[in-house]
Order: C-alpha cells, then sequence, then structure tokens
C-alpha cells in the first residue's frame, strides 16, 4: 500500500503571489489620517471648527475602512445604497439629538437665573 | 386503496433535478454576494445602529453639559464636561506624566493594524494559502488581544482615578470612578465611557473568540476542504466593523 505523498489537509499545486499592495496603502492612509487628527487636537484651541475637521477626517476613514477593506466599494450598486441609506437617516437623528441636547443644557443653566 | 397524490410524476422529478435559476426560484444571489456575506452586513447594519444610538446619547448628553470656559488651566469639575486629554492622559510605566492621549493613540494604531492584518489573512484566502491564512490570523489574534489588555489597563486607571481625587461635601476624597460619582465631571461621563468602550471591548473580545475558532479550522483544513475560504471573509466583515466603531469612538470620545 503506497504512502499518500501529500497530506490533503496541505494546499497542492502553485499558489499566487501575493497582491498587498492596496492593502499598505490604506493602511498608511489611515495611520496619515489619525496623525493629522493628533497634530489638530495639540495645535487648535478646541472650537466647533475643529470639530468639525475632526468629523470629516473620521468620516475619511470610515470611508476607506468600509470601501476597501470591508470591500464594499466592489459590490453591487444595491447594496452599497442598502447600506449607506439607514446610516445617512442615523447621521441625521445624531444631529436632530446634538440640538436637542444643546436647547435642554441652556433651558437647565438658565432656569434660575 | 387511492395514491397519495403528492407523489411527484417522472416528468416533474427530472425538472428537479436542474438547478433553479430564475428570479423568482431562490436560485440567484441577490445583490451578487452569497447568503453568508449578506447576512453579516445586515448583523452589521443592525450593530451599527446600536453603536450610533450610544453616540447619538453621548452626543445629547454632552451636549446639554456646560462647557469649560474658564480661563487658565482646566480643573475637574462636576459643573461642566471634562476635556478628553487631561482625563486620558497616563501611559503605564510612567508614572505621574502627563501623556495625553498617549495611550488611546497606541490602541488606535493596534487596532488599525490587526484590521491590516486582517484583510491580508483574507487576501490570502482568496489564493488557498493555508500557511498565510494561519500566520495573518495569528497575527490578527495577537493585535486583538494586546487591544484587549490595553482597554482593561485603560479602565483600570480609569477606576482607580488619579492621587489628586475630589474632594468630597463631607470632607473626604474620592478617587476614580464608577457608576454612581467619579472625580472627572458630571456623573454620566464616566457612565457613557463604561458603556460605550465596555460595549466596543465586547465586541473586541467577540471578534479575538471567532478568530481563535477560525484559526483552528484553518489549521484543520476545514476551509481547504470546502474549497474556499468564504469564513475568514465573514469574520473579516465583522473585525473591519469594530475597527470602524473604533475610529468613531476615537473621535467622539476623545478628540472632540
Amino acid at each position: 500500500m503506497a504512502a499518500h505523498a501529500t497530506d490533503e489537509n496541505t494546499p497542492v499545486g502553485e499558489i499566487a503571489k501575493p497582491n498587498t499592495g492596496w492593502i499598505w496603502r490604506t493602511f498608511f492612509i489611515l495611520v496619515g489620517i489619525t496623525a493629522v487628527e493628533f497634530v489638530f487636537v495639540f495645535l487648535m484651541e478646541p472650537s466647533t471648527f475643529r470639530n468639525s475637521i475632526f468629523i470629516v477626517l473620521t468620516i475619511m476613514k470610515a470611508f476607506f475602512i468600509v470601501a476597501e477593506f470591508m470591500h464594499l466599494k466592489h459590490e453591487t450598486k444595491g447594496l452599497i445604497w442598502t447600506i449607506l441609506v439607514p446610516m445617512a437617516l442615523l447621521v441625521w437623528l445624531l444631529v436632530a439629538l446634538v440640538t436637542e441636547g444643546s436647547y435642554v443644557g441652556e433651558v437647565l443653566q438658565n432656569m434660575f437665573k | 386503496m387511492a395514491q397519495p397524490t403528492t407523489l411527484q410524476s417522472p416528468a416533474a422529478s427530472a425538472t428537479q433535478d436542474a438547478p433553479r435559476t430564475g428570479n423568482w426560484d431562490g436560485g440567484n444571489e441577490p445583490f451578487k454576494a452569497s447568503y453568508g456575506k449578506l447576512m453579516m452586513w445586515f448583523f452589521l447594519l443592525s450593530d451599527a445602529f446600536t453603536f450610533a444610538a450610544f453616540l447619538t446619547t453621548y452626543g445629547l448628553i454632552r451636549h446639554k453639559h456646560e462647557v469649560f470656559t474658564g480661563t487658565g488651566e482646566f480643573v475637574f469639575s462636576t459643573r461642566w464636561w471634562p476635556v478628553p486629554d487631561r482625563v486620558f492622559n497616563a501611559f503605564p510605566g510612567l508614572h505621574g506624566m502627563d501623556v495625553p492621549l498617549g495611550f488611546v493613540a497606541l490602541m488606535t494604531m493596534i487596532l488599525i493594524l490587526s484590521s491590516v492584518t486582517m484583510v491580508l489573512a483574507v487576501e490570502a484566502g482568496h489564493r488557498m494559502d493555508k500557511n498565510d491564512v494561519q500566520k495573518w490570523l495569528l497575527w490578527t489574534i495577537l493585535f486583538g488581544t494586546t487591544f484587549l489588555l490595553s482597554q482593561a489597563w485603560e479602565w483600570s486607571h480609569f477606576i482607580h482615578g488619579t492621587e489628586k481625587g475630589m474632594l468630597m461635601a463631607d470632607g473626604t476624597t474620592f478617587h476614580g470612578a464608577n457608576l454612581a460619582m467619579n472625580e472627572y465631571g458630571p456623573v454620566l461621563f464616566a457612565d457613557l465611557f463604561f458603556f460605550i468602550t465596555g460595549f466596543h471591548g465586547t465586541h473586541v473580545l467577540s471578534g479575538v473568540c471567532l478568530l481563535i475558532w477560525c484559526f483552528i479550522a484553518t489549521t484543520n483544513g476545514t476551509f481547504h476542504k470546502r474549497g474556499h475560504y468564504e469564513m475568514v471573509e465573514k469574520i473579516g466583515l465583522y473585525w473591519h466593523f469594530v475597527d470602524l466603531v473604533w475610529v468613531f469612538v476615537f473621535t467622539f470620545f476623545y478628540l472632540v
């Protein structure tokens, strides 16, 4: 009885060369954006303008993670919209409730003045 | 005795042999994605709702509180919301040194790196390269575990607090934080910290468990026999989502 020369669990035949350039490129973009965020934390005084910079940079990072790492950019249009539309509605909720929070705070802080 | 009417005629069973491919037969893949991947996407969408609810709550409560507008050095007070880089300025091994956001920067880097090793595992799976899948899964498990340990340290430091602490009305000093009181600011600040980073940490923990299982299955050759490494892809989607949530937690809890 001939012994099996190859284990059936190990790959046989040619294994293609890794194609990882795009992965590392995305990685350096993410690291770069995070570094820029840290520069703004220490160089700028807290303000609404600084916060908007952070939010824009965060959305950029989210885009690269979802589009490249999660591969959503290469899926069908239907799937992309299925994910994006509910998220866009949540942004609306967030903006509405943050505005509400400011109003509640203003009312409470000025109640006994 | 009458024959059961449900018996299929030979002609009917012959048509069953062909795969179903029509639009309404259930044989095609909506969005050209497999069932498993599609369901993972929808699960992640529902999970995003949960995290969005957390962050929206954070936004509302934060805007409800006063902002520190005084001149000079910021001090902790229950009157105003704390400035994050005054709260999170400790680093393991550098006791008493002021390293604003240093440790959280390191944690962010670790999580981004783990995301990269995860994509590398998925990429190796596409090439049916079992050894590479194993290698990159192990790196991802390592980075994920490191992140969890870092978060444990961060929590421990937050709970035990600074040496200065907060002077209470009865003359005693309170150090650190729990769900009912904290030395950094309003009560809800610590509550939100525990809930948001805790919920995210639970996700990382589940991810590490899935990855360990996935590594064992890869080593056993389960996916190789199956002919594809789609399971690595699905767990990868989950893992990137956890990284994505951290990107938002990082901005809204630590930077803004």
